[in-house]
């Protein structure tokens, strides 16, 4: 039985993304990176969950294309001069946050 | 850095919370930027997750116009994250539902790429900073990975954005999307390893 096939190797693949994000705790942790070392297979599939996780992380380095940017901006803009003309404060309502 | 420089990216929970409170307090500029913030999310969730182009200016004016109206009465700054969040996910779906009969697509990631100074970072552009080789690998990449997230079912696509892409903590997608934690882990480690499994296909 190859290593990717073992109990050991599911159990370690249900919470790969938990140890790649710093999620579990010491134990878990430790026996995790212990396992690793000694399977080249469960080794390269973290390798590779990783860079998944930076190619999509990568994606957050954003902003709006130019004629978006400068439209929101034109939103803004006149959002803030008519609230101006209109008294200007900003008005409560029903929106809420828990 | 000015409040106006703010950049897109992980880690901005604080960012959030001090544009609220200067707001709050009649700082012109802190409005601004949290404006532009809230239109940004509305337009990246618009592209990344609806894949509409087109509702995306509809979107950004919802969360426009529902920021400055909740901006003032908002007593716990770092609530307004998720709030955000989640009003621009209603928003968008809104505009979805009306085009139903439309098949979602996914825009162009690669558009949305910029270089650390904020210039857009256009794949076709060589600008000095990686290679050619790494640059062909990088766009093949994105490609790919928007691809796969066209792939991905709706409800775990939005988990990717919000977890991976915009960078909120597991509670904070949780609470956006409405599930419990284990959930959006579970969904975020099937989307991974489905994401995986495209990016390494030959």
């Amino acid at each position: 039985m190859t290593p990717a096939r073992s109990d050991r190797c599911r159990a370690l693949l249900e919470r790969l993304s938990r140890y790649v994000d710093g999620d579990l705790n010491g134990a878990e942790r430790r026996a995790v990176t212990a396992h690793l070392r000694g399977c080249p297979t469960c080794n390269s599939m973290a390798e590779s969950l990783k860079h998944t996780v930076c190619l999509c992380r990568d994606a957050s380095t954003t902003r709006l294309p130019p004629a978006v940017r400068a439209r929101a901006k034109a939103r803004v803009a006149a959002l803030l001069v008519s609230q101006s003309k209109t008294g200007g404060r900003v008005r409560a309502t029903k929106a809420t946050a828990h | 850095m000015s409040l106006l420089d703010g950049a897109a990216g992980h880690g901005r929970e604080t960012d959030y919370e001090a544009l609220l409170v200067a707001a709050q307090t009649g700082n012109q500029q802190a409005m601004e930027r949290l404006l532009m913030r809230a239109q940004e999310v509305a337009y990246r969730f618009s592209l990344l997750v609806c894949g509409h182009a087109d509702d995306a200016d509809d979107a950004m004016q919802e969360a426009l116009l529902k920021t400055y109206r909740f901006a003032g009465q908002i007593k716990e700054p770092a609530a307004f994250r998720t709030w955000l969040y989640r009003t621009v996910k209603n928003a968008c779906l809104i505009g979805r539902r009306r085009r139903v009969h439309e098949p979602a697509h996914m825009v162009s990631l690669d558009e949305l790429m910029v270089a650390p100074d904020g210039s857009v970072q256009r794949m076709d552009v060589k600008d000095g900073g990686p290679s050619p080789d790494d640059i062909v690998v990088n766009s093949r990449l994105r490609r790919t990975l928007r691809r796969a997230l066209q792939q991905l079912p709706p409800e775990f696509r939005v988990i990717v954005f919000l977890r991976e892409i915009e960078g909120l903590s597991t509670r904070e997608v949780a609470t956006v999307v409405g599930i419990s934690e284990a959930n959006v882990k579970t969904r975020l480690h099937r989307a991974r390893l489905f994401l995986r499994q495209q990016l390494e296909a030959p």
